[in-house]
C-alpha cells in the first residue's frame, strides 16, 4: 500500500526536480552584484516602477521587471555593503567576479588601468546606445582613453541645498531665487548680513570625520582656475597660490564662524531640517529627504526648501565636482549569450534611467535631462546643468588613496589643525610618493 | 611517569598533531608567503617584482608608519593597564554566589557580546558632537560639546573609552576563573590568622592570580595593539593620522592601494613588534612561577 | 568549596563603584534599545526624540520580514558552533600534550605556538585568501571555519589550564593501568569544564563577531554569515536615514550571543560553585 504512493512520491519529486534542471539552463544566467540595500521585504517581487521608491525600491523593481520580460535570462542579483570593494577586490584576485558590477565612476580608472574590466563599446552597439546618448558629465566619468568602461547610471554632485524662508529673512533674495555670491568676499558679506538679520549661520556644514566634503569643495572651487592638478601623468602639483586662496577662504568661513564647525553627517542633516542655517552644501542624495521635509506641514523646513548647483566664486567657468555609479563588467570568461544578455539589460537600463532619477541623483542619459517629466520632478531645473558642467576628480589612478590622502592634510587645514602651506606640500610629497611606488 | 619507552617519547605528539597540522598549513604557511611578499613590489592581482628591502628601508623613512605605530602603543598603554584593573576589580567584587552577583556579571559581559561594527555605531551616536548621547546630557547642564571624534587630543582617548567598555567582559571572566581555582584551606588559614582584607588581597589573592594576570596583560596587549575595527569605523583615523593605529595603516595599503609587499612588510613589523612585547611580558612573568 | 570569599559582604563603596560602573555599562545598551524602537524618519531630526515615545517595533518586523536573514542567522550559527567544537577538541588535546606529556620539541613547539598570538590577521588574511582560493574553498563553511580553528590562544589557554590540575590525579590513574588518552578523557578533561565552558564562549563569540575573512571569503549572498549580511542590506547613508533599522539590527544580532551566554554563564557559577579541586 505505501510502497506505490512512495514510488509516486519520489518520482513526482525526481520529475519536479528535473523540471527546475532544465528550466536553469535554458536561460543565460548573469551574475550581477550592487550595493544600495536589500530590500526584498518590501519589494521582493515587485515590477511596477512608478510606484517604487528609494534607491533600493527602484533598483530592485528594475531587475525583477527585466528579469519577468525575458523569460530566457535570468540575472542573479547580489547584495553586498556599501561600497563593495574589499569584496571586489577579493573576488577580483581570487579570480572569480561577477559578471557586471555597480561602481562608482571615480574608481573605474583604477581597476581599467590594471586589466581588470572589459571595455563595453560593442555591447553599447548591440543596445543601440553609445556615448553620444549620454550627459557630458556622464561621459566624462565612462570614457577613458576613447573607449566606454562602464554603463553610466546617474550623475552625483555636491548642491546647495538652501532654507528660503531664512534667505528671504536675510534679504538675500530676487524674483523667486536666493542671491547668491559671486566672489569669495561677496560670500563673506552675504554671510555676515546672513548672520545679523537671523541669527543663524550662513552655511551648515558636514567637517568631523568628513573629508569628502572638504575635498569636493576644495576641487569645485579650485578646478575653476584651471589650474592642472596632474601636470604629468605621475604627479600632482597642489602647492599653488590658487589653492592657498581656496583653502584660506574655507578656514576663514570657519574661523569667523559663518559655518557650523562640529558636525558630522547625521548632525548636519538634522541640523538642516530644523531649520537652523541657510545653506547646507551636500550631494543629490539629499534631495528626496528634504523634499519630503519640505511637503510635511509643521516641519521646520516646510515650504522652505530649494537646491541649487554650487555657485561660481572662483575662476570663469564652474566646475561642480561629481562622480556618478556606473555597471561595469569585470574582465572574465562569458559566453556570447551571456554578452548578449548583458547589451540587453544595458538597454533595458537606460530606457528605464528615468525611474532611477527619482531618488535625486542626475540622469546619465542626456534624453532624460531634457525631458519634460524630469524637469517636472521637484528642483529638478535647477539642477540639470550638473549634467553639463559636472567634473570629475582629477586623477589618473589610486583615484581612492588619492582623495584619501589630499582629504586628509585638507581637511586639517580647514579645521584649522595645521597650517595651510605645510598641508598642501604634505598632500603633494604623499601623493607623489604614492605614484612613484605603485605599478 | 614510567611507560614504554617510544609510546613515552612520540606518543605526545599525537595530541598535539591535529593542531599543529592545521595551525602550520593555515596560519604559518601564508604568514611565510606574506614575509615572501614583503620582499617584493607585488600588487593585489599577481604583479610582482623582487627589491629586497626596499619595503623596508621605505617603511623606515615613512612619516605615516612612525606615527601609526606611536598611537599603536600609545593607545595599547592606556587601555591593557585600566582594563586589567577594572576587569580584576570586577571579579573580586562578583565572585560570589547569589543572584545579584549573577546579573551584575551578566551586565559587564554583555558588552563583548557585540561585534565592532555594533560597538563602534552605539558610541558613535554617544560621542558625536552634535548629536549624540552625552552631546545632550552636556545640553542638558549647559555645558559646551566635546569634540570627541575630531580634536586630534580626543581621538585616542575616545577609541580607549570605547575599547575598554567594550573589552571588559573576557578578562573579567578569566580572572573569575582563576579566582575558583585558589584553594579555600588559604583564606581559611589567613582567617585564623586573623589578617586584614587588604593584606589577605595582596598576600593570598593577588599571587595565586599571577599567572591569570600575566595571561590577561599578555593577550589585551597583543590584542590592542592589533585595534582596528575602531579606529576605523569610530575616527577612520582621523583627523590626519592622530588616532591612525598600525593595523588600519595596513588596511589602507592593502585594501585601498592594492600594494600587496608594502602592506605584508608592514605587518611583518607588526608582528616583530608584538612578539618582542609578548616574550618580555611572558619572561617577566614566568619568573617565579616555574616550579 | 573553592570560590574565593574575599569579603562575606561588600563595602558600601564597593557597592557604589559597582552601581557606577553597571550604569556606565547599561546606558549606551539602554540607548541602543531605544534607538532601536524609533522610527528612522524622527531620528533622522532629531536622535534626542528616542528619549521619548511614540515608540515601535516597524524595524524589528522590517529584519523579519527580509528573506535572507534567517539563512544569514543559520550560516552563522553552523560556522560559529562548528568552530567552538573544533576548537574545544583540538585545544583540550593539544593543551593536555603540552602540559602533561613529555615529547621530542615539545618547549620549541609550544614556542612556535605562541609566536602565533602575536600574528595579526591583516598581516595573514590576504595570502590566506589566495590559498583558499587555489583550494576553492570560498564561499563554503569549511572555508568559514577553517581558518578559526587555527588559532593559538585556545592551545595557548588549555595548556596554562591544564598546568594548574595538581599532577597527582594523573599518577593516580596511571597507577590504575590507565593510558595516556584514558586518563585525559575520564580523569582531566572533566576538570576543564570551566575552562571549556569559558574558552567555548570566547570562541563562539570571536567567531559569530568576525568581520573581514567572511567578507571577503563568502561574498555570496547565500553565505553570508549574520553580521556580513546586515551590513549588506544597509542603503547607502543608513547611518542618517536608517539608523533606527540599524539599531535595530544591531540587537537582533546580538540576541543568539547572548542567549549563549545565559545558558553558559549557569555552567561556569556551576562549575565554580561546585568544582572539587584542592
Amino acid at each position: 500500500m505505501i510502497r506505490p504512493a512512495r514510488t509516486l512520491l519520489l518520482g513526482l519529486a525526481a520529475f519536479a526536480s528535473l523540471l527546475g534542471c532544465s528550466r536553469q539552463d535554458d536561460r543565460t544566467e548573469i551574475y550581477l552584484q550592487r550595493f544600495f540595500g536589500e530590500c526584498g521585504a518590501v519589494y521582493g517581487a515587485a515590477v511596477d516602477l512608478s510606484a517604487a521608491e528609494g534607491e533600493c525600491g527602484i533598483i530592485t523593481a528594475l531587475i525583477n521587471r527585466f528579469n519577468a520580460e525575458n523569460p530566457d535570462v535570468h540575472v542573479e542579483v547580489n547584495v553586498v555593503a556599501w561600497p563593495g570593494y574589499p569584496q571586489l577586490a577579493a573576488q577580483l584576485a581570487a579570480g572569480d567576479p561577477p559578471d557586471l558590477v555597480t561602481m562608482h565612476q571615480d574608481f573605474i580608472a583604477d581597476y581599467m588601468t590594471r586589466g581588470l574590466l572589459e571595455p563595453i563599446d560593442p555591447l553599447l552597439a548591440q543596445a543601440g546606445i553609445g556615448p553620444q546618448n549620454f550627459t557630458a558629465a556622464a561621459r566624462r566619468g565612462v570614457v577613458k582613453g576613447g573607449r566606454v568602461w562602464a554603463l553610466p547610471w546617474d550623475t552625483v554632485g555636491g548642491l546647495w541645498h538652501v532654507n528660503t524662508r531664512l534667505f528671504q529673512q536675510a534679504g538675500l533674495w530676487r524674483g523667486g531665487h536666493p542671491v547668491f555670491p559671486t566672489s569669495p568676499e561677496e560670500l563673506i558679506a552675504h554671510a555676515r548680513q546672513f548672520r545679523a538679520r537671523t541669527g543663524r549661520p550662513y552655511l551648515i556644514q558636514s567637517q568631523v570625520n568628513d573629508p569628502a566634503t572638504h575635498v569636493r569643495n576644495f576641487y569645485t572651487f579650485y578646478l575653476a582656475q584651471g589650474v592642472p592638478v596632474f601636470p604629468q601623468p605621475n604627479r600632482i602639483r597642489l602647492a599653488t597660490p590658487e589653492a592657498k586662496q581656496v583653502i584660506e577662504f574655507l578656514r576663514l568661513l570657519n574661523s569667523e564662524g559663518l559655518s557650523t564647525r562640529d558636525q558630522d553627517n547625521p548632525a548636519a542633516i538634522a541640523s538642516f531640517m530644523n531649520g537652523e542655517g541657510g545653506v547646507f552644501p551636500t550631494g543629490t542624495w539629499m534631495i528626496g529627504n528634504f523634499q519630503q521635509e519640505a511637503e510635511t506641514e509643521g516641519r521646520p523646513l516646510h515650504a522652505s526648501y530649494s537646491v541649487y548647483p554650487y555657485p561660481r566664486l572662483f575662476g570663469q567657468r564652474p566646475t561642480p565636482v561629481v562622480g556618478g555609479h556606473s555597471w561595469v563588467m569585470p574582465a572574465r570568461e562569458r559566453s556570447d549569450a551571456q554578452r548578449a544578455a548583458i547589451a540587453r539589460l544595458f538597454r533595458f537600463m537606460a530606457a528605464h534611467n528615468f525611474d532611477w532619477s527619482r531618488t535625486g541623483h542626475i540622469p546619465a542619459f542626456q534624453a532624460v535631462v531634457d525631458s519634460p517629466e524630469f524637469r517636472a520632478l521637484p528642483h529638478r531645473t535647477n539642477i540639470a546643468p550638473l549634467a553639463e558642467t559636472g567634473t570629475p576628480f582629477p586623477a589618473v589612478k589610486l583615484q581612492g588613496p588619492i582623495e584619501g590622502l589630499v582629504g586628509e592634510e585638507i581637511s586639517a587645514a580647514i579645521m584649522g589643525q595645521k597650517d595651510v602651506d605645510a598641508a598642501l606640500r604634505d598632500a603633494e610629497r604623499r601623493v607623489n610618493e604614492l605614484l612613484a611606488v605603485s605599478f | 611517569m614510567t611507560g614504554p619507552g617510544v609510546w613515552n617519547r612520540w606518543g605526545g605528539f599525537a595530541f598535539v598533531a591535529p593542531f599543529l597540522l592545521l595551525y602550520s598549513f593555515l596560519l604559518i604557511y601564508p604568514l611565510i608567503n606574506g614575509i615572501i611578499l614583503s620582499f617584493h613590489n607585488a600588487d593585489l592581482f599577481g604583479g610582482q617584482r623582487f627589491i629586497g628591502l626596499g619595503n623596508y628601508r621605505r617603511l623606515l623613512g615613512d612619516p605615516i608608519f612612525h606615527q601609526s605605530i606611536f598611537n599603536t602603543f600609545k593607545l595599547a598603554f592606556i587601555i591593557v593597564p585600566i582594563l586589567t584593573a577594572i576587569s580584576l576589580a570586577l571579579a573580586l567584587a562578583l565572585n560570589r554566589p547569589g543572584r545579584t552577583p549573577a546579573v551584575f556579571r551578566g551586565l559587564f559581559f554583555s558588552s563583548s557580546v557585540l561585534s565592532v561594527t555594533i560597538v563602534t555605531l552605539i558610541w558613535r551616536f554617544i560621542l558625536t558632537p552634535d548629536a549624540g548621547l552625552m552631546a545632550e546630557l552636556l545640553e542638558a547642564v549647559g555645558a559646551d560639546p566635546i569634540p570627541w571624534l575630531s580634536h586630534p587630543d580626543l581621538t585616542i582617548p575616545a577609541l580607549a573609552i570605547t575599547t575598554i567598555w567594550w573589552s571588559v567582559g573576557l578578562p573579567m571572566m578569566l580572572f573569575l576563573a582563576g579566582l575558583q581555582q585558589i584553594p579555600e584551606d588559604m583564606y581559611e588559614a589567613a582567617a585564623l590568622d586573623r589578617a586584614g582584607k587588604w593584606t589577605t588581597f595582596r598576600k593570598i589573592t593577588l599571587p595565586s592570580l599571577k599567572r591569570t594576570t600575566v595571561l590577561v596583560v599578555m593577550l589585551q596587549t597583543a590584542a590592542q595593539l592589533q585595534i582596528f575595527g575602531q579606529a576605523q569605523l569610530l575616527t577612520a583615523g582621523g583627523p590626519s593620522g592622530a588616532s591612525r593605529p598600525i593595523v588600519l595603516y595596513i588596511y589602507e595599503v592593502s585594501f585601498g592601494r592594492w600594494e600587496l609587499g608594502y602592506a605584508t612588510a608592514l605587518a611583518e613589523m607588526l608582528f616583530l613588534l608584538i612578539i618582542a612585547v609578548t616574550l618580555i611580558q611572558y619572561w617577566t612573568g614566568a619568573r617565579g612561577q616555574e616550579r | 568549596m573553592a570560590a574565593s570569599p574575599s569579603r562575606r559582604s561588600m563595602s558600601k563603596g564597593a557597592w557604589i563603584g559597582l552601581t557606577l560602573g553597571a550604569i556606565l555599562m547599561a546606558a549606551p545598551l539602554v540607548w541602543t534599545l531605544l534607538l532601536s524602537i524609533k522610527a528612522n524618519g524622527e531620528l533622522m531630526r532629531d536622535s534626542g526624540t528616542a528619549f521619548s515615545p511614540p515608540y515601535t517595533l516597524e524595524n524589528y518586523a522590517a529584519i523579519l520580514q527580509g528573506n535572507m536573514v534567517f539563512r544569514w542567522l543559520i550560516n552563522s550559527v553552523i560556522v560559529s558552533l562548528g568552530t567552538t567544537l573544533g576548537v574545544l577538541a583540538l585545544c583540550s588535546l593539544a593543551g593536555y600534550g603540552f602540559a602533561r606529556l613529555d615529547f621530542p620539541f615539545r618547549k620549541t613547539l609550544f614556542v612556535f605556538v605562541l609566536l602565533g598570538l602575536a600574528i595579526p590577521e591583516q598581516a595573514v588574511i590576504l595570502p590566506q585568501h589566495r590559498l583558499f582560493a587555489d583550494l576553492g574553498l570560498h564561499n563554503s563553511y569549511p572555508g568559514l571555519i577553517l581558518p578559526g580553528l587555527a588559532g593559538p590562544f585556545g592551545v595557548f589557554f588549555m595548556t596554562q589550564y591544564f598546568r594548574a590540575i595538581p599532577r597527582d590525579l594523573d599518577e593516580a590513574a596511571m597507577l590504575d593501568g590507565a593510558s595516556r588518552f584514558t586518563t585525559f578523557w575520564k580523569v582531566l578533561l572533566p576538570l576543564t569544564a570551566p575552562a571549556q565552558a569559558t574558552l567555548g564562549v570566547f570562541t563562539f563569540l570571536g567567531t559569530w563577531n568576525s568581520y573581514w575573512w567572511p567578507l571577503i571569503s563568502a561574498t555570496r549572498g547565500d553565505m553570508f554569515t549574520l553580521t556580513v549580511g546586515l551590513a549588506s542590506s544597509q542603503m547607502n547613508y543608513a547611518q542618517t536615514s536608517g539608523l533606527g533599522f540599524l539599531m535595530a539590527q544591531a540587537v537582533f544580532a546580538s540576541i543568539p550571543i547572548f542567549i549563549v551566554y545565559l545558558i553558559f554563564q549557569k555552567q561556569i557559577v556551576g562549575a565554580m560553585a561546585g568544582a572539587a579541586v584542592k
